[in-house]
């Protein structure tokens, strides 16, 4: 799993920084973070859609990991416990802002095939859409079919495609079942293809 | 038993082998569908990598300094709190403890004060004794009880009296 490391840092283990961590040396949980930062605020920017919930977001999450360091055990690796923690912030927050929103948003039962291709990107006017689209209006595509998966659909799908974990590592890290993993993998899948297929397709 | 999803899906990731990939493939209705739909599934995942893998965090620096902010901040929080807590802990249970005993004794006192029985007087009793002639009165007994609070009540209680003193008044 590519992580950002200078050499120096490379030298050190992953493991030798935790049980520093451990005994409260904050500079080695910098070390951690700077490892680790790009790909948690990516991993929660997709999930999010939005730059500075991110940030917060995963400010959160590393503040939650310092404070619950003491309690790793080295049962898994240290990013899948992280990913536990960024996991349950990010999905908390969602269900929170779904919850304020009135809960119409992260209905399964939506059937995303209805919803009109590129409606909200293209101008009407515009004989080939998908042909003419820029890279900030496919970003918009994507975002937009993501947002109507459900949060643990969206975390599944990204750890899969984006993170290339595996499904164990998955599961670890959303305190579910292999099976249930893999079954929202399939669902996931198959709604992102119904929404997105006119895009991936054309690009 | 895996479910139809779960299979699918450890199919299309390249997951099955061997007796159960044979198995699978061979309950398809359509296999040729199925692989279409297999490249096209890998289709969009290569696509949600390329579009989606690339988001970096801009101002890393930055970042880690307000998480180094915020970690000390709240570090120093939690101490700041223990040592306020510990400071309160220990003299709070003396004063507590000591400020009951210190209750406790006052109380005790005054309730043993105002419920211990009215005294008999020496000093009326004495009269009264010497009011009460024994031969006439043999079986005469006078008790006087005085309670001493704020009424100042006195009470004579006399038995087996047949006359009073020619002399005595009652007061």
């Amino acid at each position: 799993m590519q992580t950002e490391t200078t050499p120096a840092q490379a030298d050190v283990s992953e493991l030798d920084l935790v049980k520093q961590c451990q005994a409260g040396n904050s500079e080695a949980f910098d070390q951690l973070v700077t490892r680790y930062r790009t790909r948690v605020f990516a991993m929660i920017y997709n999930m999010v859609h939005n730059e500075q919930d991110a940030w917060d977001l995963a400010q959160d999450s590393f503040v939650k990991a310092w404070k619950s360091i003491g309690r790793f055990r080295g049962k898994s690796s240290f990013y899948t416990w992280i990913y536990r923690i960024v996991m349950n912030v990010t999905i908390d927050w969602l269900r929170k802002r779904q919850i304020k929103a009135g809960g119409a948003e992260f209905d399964d039962s939506i059937q995303l095939k209805e919803i009109e291709p590129a409606s909200k990107t293209v101008p009407k006017a515009d004989p080939l859409p998908h042909q003419r689209m820029e890279q900030g209006e496919i970003r918009a595509r994507i975002d937009q079919a993501i947002e109507q998966l459900s949060p643990e659909h969206r975390a599944v799908i990204l750890m899969k495609e984006i993170e290339e974990m595996q499904y164990h590592e998955i599961a670890e890290s959303l305190g579910c079942s292999i099976g249930t993993v893999m079954s929202r993998l399939f669902y996931a899948r198959k709604k992102l293809q119904n929404t997105l297929r006119d895009v991936y397709e054309n690009v | 038993m895996k479910t139809f999803e779960e299979k699918w899906t450890a199919w299309l990731d390249g997951q099955l082998s061997g007796r159960e990939l044979v198995e699978f493939e061979s309950s398809l209705p359509d296999l040729a569908a199925a692989e279409a739909e297999k490249r096209d599934a890998q289709k969009l995942g290569l696509f949600l990598k390329k579009e989606l893998g690339a988001q970096a965090l801009s101002n890393e620096d930055f970042f880690s300094h307000q998480l180094r902010e915020r970690i000390a901040g709240e570090t120093e929080e939690s101490h700041g709190s223990g040592g306020r807590s510990s400071w309160w802990t220990v003299p709070r249970l003396v004063w507590s403890g000591a400020t009951a005993l210190a209750l406790f004794f006052i109380c005790a006192v005054a309730i043993m004060r105002q419920h211990q029985p009215g005294e008999q007087s020496e000093y009326l009793t004495q009269i009264l004794k010497s009011q009460v002639d024994p031969v006439a009165n043999p079986n005469a007994t006078v008790s006087i009880f005085e309670i001493k609070n704020d009424n100042k009540v006195t009470v004579l209680w006399t038995e087996g009296l047949q006359t009073l003193p020619a002399d005595y008044a009652a007061k």
